[in-house]
């Protein structure tokens, strides 16, 4: 890392480079105005009151935050009255112990902006206000994009200004220099089409403030630029990775010091390789410079995704996994295209030149380019099982089969399901109440269709659900299937009993379960197969399903920064896994409580084979924590290379490694001052362990530490 | 057909090239006074009963059928016990079910040059089994690795030699009167299956516990490179630190334990010198 980038490192981590938010006094007559007049007038006046974030260090600026006085960026949400009224209802509160609302992830087209620039983006609003001419709420809303284009540009002059000003006063000559490419080019980006790679990075690094979440996929959008100026001579490696550790300071101090998110990878995720649309892998040198270039930075955000596919050579795989292991701060996860792209191609019936654009975004969502990702929201999956067991007790003890069974459940699944999908519906009502303006031209559709991105503008849209304690529930039904039908153990009267008395007075036959239990993570095919049964419901019951926008539900698993495992199971009578009323669920697609017992090949093998359907493939992770041994050891390292790699190539989705010891994290949780520095990776992030909030921990300390 | 079998453990990292599944048969004909899997010595099954982790609940009183005086090794207590402090150690298997639970890895296998080990105990004793199930290995294109201590007629090599591709074979150390002393039998006939196994061109490793006070001397280990020097070289030699991690399994099963201390790693580093 070199003087210039170590100094703006400092300052980010001092958190002194997130920018300062200028209050500006609107005119109070503006309520006169319609509201999206109104919005659209008040975000220019902001933009344009905010005072660029310079250092005389920096060859970059234009980044800036929004208030809350005006309805700011999709991501952020300041100002989004109707959705802030939600979420003070609905998130992190769950209804009915059944749904809650959740953040929605999307990725910016960067790559149009890089193209055609502002200019061009001005040109399609125009046909289109002509295309729209007899509608007044298009004609209205059209009309507030280029306002907001019109500030956007005005924003990116007065950047150029300060940079001229001061490039004139500082001393370093090299400081100088960049100041006044930074000046010259501003002029120019991101109105215009950028033609180098500097001015492609320039203008990422500024229009990113108007939709801060992921920059999607990088190492494409920019990598002609970078062939093109390293061939020509323009420019050097070193300088490439320079301008990149500048845009990646810039995701980090995006962040406040003062939230804990500062901390968390998942304010800013992308990914990396993947499949192109010719149907080759995509890692190029520009992703391994990206990779290098983010671990030189001892910051927490971005966080890297490889999209690994059948074709990723080894070498870049054991390089990712070098990088991984190596990184502190636990800034790198791995995700599998094969199953990504069946899902989007057969599932959700994308084309594939479409389907295979898509990023990671937040924890572990995906976006593709100029498209949202909706929904998420984290839903309890536990609870029609309980359901089942508590209330239908009658009807099972006439059962003879597991299927008499598995069909009165699959009644009440889908019945919660049902519920689940209409309160989705009432959400994105909900957010469809604000009008957002300030992405809106960065996503595809919103401005042909003439209407805002929360209002079923974007074309590029799926959604989601994050079903919390998917292994409780294939664990309950194995337990079912074996003790009662297989190998009757037990009577349905018996377990229905146990669990009513929550396992109290039936503490023998809790102890059997947990010993003799088929649980899901041993690659056993009795306990494979129930995880396929289950996941066939799921696919079949959403297979139909579309949200008010007209998307397919992809299906995940994690419960981001939150405590929904908790919540949920606090609420949740006691279940047949040997899991008690009121204990936490099991998040994310693995095990853990010591019910993984044949070692690390089993588990992934269970991961790998769990989903034929490909229904899982929203925000899935799958957490394992090993041994610090199996990659420190270099031979060791080796053959956990080959475990993770033989998964992917088996199917797996997702994997995410912590190596830290059980022992360690319970001292942690008892003398956090000592254990201030231990990372960890949590669900789909990594963070500090000792800033977890106390659910989180537990369940990082409950999953299995695999020693082989 | 079927073996007695005490584990089978998937992904191991430690016995042989790549990612392994080894296959632990139980009975052996050494006694060395280090085993670290004491109860891999006995050929039957037999119950393994953890004192530190019983709290005298009585649940394995309630559900013997013989009130826990004699044991059958019908496995209810073994069940109930809310601790873990009874476990039976060996189960009949058949090639079958060991095929069965091999496959389930043979991706990990073919992507990382792995395989599969047979280890023990002593695998060679149950050879019937072993020759099956080594044949089967290969019939399924996995590659093999037999884990032996050697003190078996020559034979018995010959008959797995051509489904065997890499031989871990251990050399505990090389005077015979120690080796007696320590494991209960001489070592004249395992070095000599040794050298005629070298002689077979069969890739061999040789593996050797370090034991202090026993065989953790540079003379002692010249001794056995001289010896080696002599066959025709093995393909890898590997130094195994002894470690005290089998120690509660010795009262689990009712056996007095002797105790040797760890091999630090600067000694580890000395010795593995002399073979590099
Ligand atoms: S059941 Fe287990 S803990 Fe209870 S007395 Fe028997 S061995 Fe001890
Ligand atoms: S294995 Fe059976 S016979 Fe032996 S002690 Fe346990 S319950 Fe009794």
């Amino acid at each position: 890392m070199n003087e210039r980038i170590k100094k703006l490192t400092d300052v980010t981590l001092s958190g002194e480079m997130y920018p300062r938010k200028i209050a500006v006094e609107y005119d109070r007559e503006d309520l006169f105005l319609s509201p999206v007049t109104m919005s659209a007038k008040r975000v220019c006046e902001y933009i344009l009151a905010q005072e660029p974030m310079l250092r005389e260090e920096c060859a970059m600026t234009g980044h800036l935050i929004f208030d809350g006085t005006v309805e700011g960026d999709i991501f952020g949400r300041k100002g989004h009255l109707a959705f802030q009224q939600a979420k003070k209802a609905f998130y992190k509160s769950p209804l009915h112990n059944l749904v809650t609302l959740e953040w929605q992830h999307s990725t910016a087209n960067f790559e149009e902006v890089l193209k055609d620039g502002i200019s061009g983006i001005r040109r399609r609003i125009n046909a289109s206000k002509q295309f729209h001419a007899e509608d007044g709420e298009a004609i209205e809303f059209l009309g507030a994009l280029s306002d907001f284009c019109d500030a956007l540009i005005g924003w990116a002059h007065k950047c150029s200004h300060k940079a001229y000003a001061l490039a004139q006063s500082t001393g370093t000559q090299k400081y100088r220099q960049n100041l006044l490419l930074l000046s010259e080019s501003l002029k120019k980006v991101p109105e215009h089409p950028a033609e180098s790679f500097y001015e492609a990075v320039l203008t990422v690094y500024l229009c990113f403030s108007f939709v801060p979440d992921s920059i999607g996929l990088a190492d494409r959008y920019l990598y002609s630029y970078y062939q093109k100026d390293i061939q020509n001579g323009t420019l050097t490696k070193d300088m490439a990775k320079e301008y990149l550790q500048e845009l990646f300071l810039m995701l980090q101090s995006h962040t406040s010091k003062k939230s804990p998110n500062f901390y968390r990878g998942g304010e800013s995720h992308f990914a990396i390789g993947g499949y192109l649309p010719n149907g080759e892998d995509g890692f190029n040198e520009l992703s391994r410079l990206m990779v290098e270039a983010l671990m030189d930075l001892p910051t927490y955000i971005p966080q890297i995704s490889l999209r690994w596919t059948k074709k990723t050579p080894s070498e870049v795989f054991r390089f990712m996994m070098d990088c991984e292991r190596k990184d502190p701060n636990k800034r790198i996860a791995f995700v599998n295209d094969e199953p990504k792209i069946k899902a989007f191609t057969e599932y959700l019936g994308m084309p594939y030149e479409d389907a295979v654009n898509y990023t990671m975004v937040g924890c572990n969502e995906v976006a593709f380019p100029g498209g949202i990702y909706m929904g998420s929201a984290q839903e309890n999956i536990v609870r029609s099982l309980a359901r089942t067991l508590h209330e239908r007790g009658d009807d099972l003890l006439s059962c003879s089969t597991f299927d008499d069974f598995y069909r009165i459940y699959e009644k009440e699944l889908f019945a919660d399901l049902g519920e689940i999908l209409d309160y989705e519906d009432k959400f994105n009502l909900l957010r469809a109440r604000d009008v957002n303006i300030v992405s809106s031209i960065f996503f595809k559709g919103c401005v042909e269709r003439g209407k805002s991105v929360t209002q079923g503008g974007a074309t590029v849209a799926c959604s989601g659900i994050d079903l919390i304690g998917i292994p409780n529930v294939i664990d309950s039904l194995a337990v079912i299937k074996q003790f009662v039908y297989d190998e009757q153990l037990l009577s349905m009267r018996e377990l229905l009993e146990a669990l009513r008395d929550n396992w109290e007075g039936h503490e023998d036959l809790l102890t059997l379960i947990q010993k003799k239990g088929n649980f899901f993570g041993n690659d056993n095919e009795p306990s494979n197969e129930v995880a396929r049964r289950f996941t066939g419901s799921l696919y079949h019951y959403l297979n139909d399903k579309r949200s008010m926008f007209g998307h397919k539900y992809l299906v995940g698993n994690l419960i981001g920064y939150h405590e929904h495992h908790k919540w949920f199971g606090e609420k949740t009578p006691a279940t047949p896994d040997g899991r008690r009323s009121g204990e936490p669920f099991k998040f994310g697609l693995g095990q853990s409580g010591g019910h993984d017992r044949e070692g690390l090949s089993a588990l992934l093998n269970s991961v790998a084979k769990c989903d034929p359907h490909h229904i899982l493939n929203g925000p899935t992770v799958t957490n394992v924590t090993i041994d610090a041994q199996l990659v420190v050891n270099d031979e060791h390292f080796e053959k956990t290379v080959k475990l993770f790699e033989t998964y992917l190539q088996n199917g797996g989705i997702h994997f995410q490694l912590t190596y830290v010891s059980k022992e360690d994290l319970l001292r942690a949780q008892e003398d956090p001052d000592s254990y201030k520095h231990l990372r960890v990776r949590v669900s789909g992030f990594s963070d500090y362990f000792v800033l977890l909030n106390q659910a989180l921990q537990d369940d990082v300390i409950a999953r299995t530490t695999q020693t082989r | 057909m079927k073996a007695t079998i005490f584990d089978i453990e998937r992904n191991s990292y430690v016995d042989g090239p790549g990612i392994r599944t080894t296959v632990f048969f139980k009975g052996c004909n050494l006694r060395c006074v280090w085993c670290h899997n004491p109860e891999s010595q006995s050929p039957k099954p037999q119950m393994m009963f953890y004192k530190n982790k019983c709290t005298g609940c009585g649940k394995c009183k309630e559900r013997c059928p013989n009130n826990l005086e004699k044991c059958g090794l019908c496995g209810k207590c073994t069940l109930y016990c809310p601790h873990d402090a009874r476990e039976i150690c060996g189960k009949e298997y058949t090639v079958d079910e060991v095929i069965r639970e091999i496959l389930k890895d043979k991706a990990f296998y073919d992507n990382s040059d792995g395989g599969v080990t047979f280890s023990g105990g002593e695998c060679m004793l149950q050879i019937d089994f072993l020759e099956e199930i080594l044949k089967e290995c290969k019939k399924n294109g996995i590659h093999t690795a037999v884990d032996t201590a050697g003190y078996v007629q020559f034979e018995y090599f010959e008959r797995i030699l051509r489904f065997t591709d890499l031989f871990l074979y251990d050399i505990k150390c090389f005077d015979s009167e120690k080796h007696k002393q320590y494991t209960g039998v001489g070592n004249e006939s395992i070095l000599e299956n040794l050298k005629r196994l070298l002689t077979t061109k069969k890739s061999v490793w040789i593996r050797i516990p370090i034991i202090p006070m026993v065989n953790d001397t540079e003379e002692e280990l010249q001794k056995i490179k001289s010896f080696l020097e002599a066959c025709q070289s093995p393909k890898k030699i590997e130094l195994l630190p002894y470690h005290a991690m089998g120690e509660h399994k010795y009262e689990a099963i009712g056996k007095e334990v002797q105790m040797f201390a760890v091999p630090s790693e600067e000694k580890m580093m000395r010795l593995k010198k002399i073979f590099s």
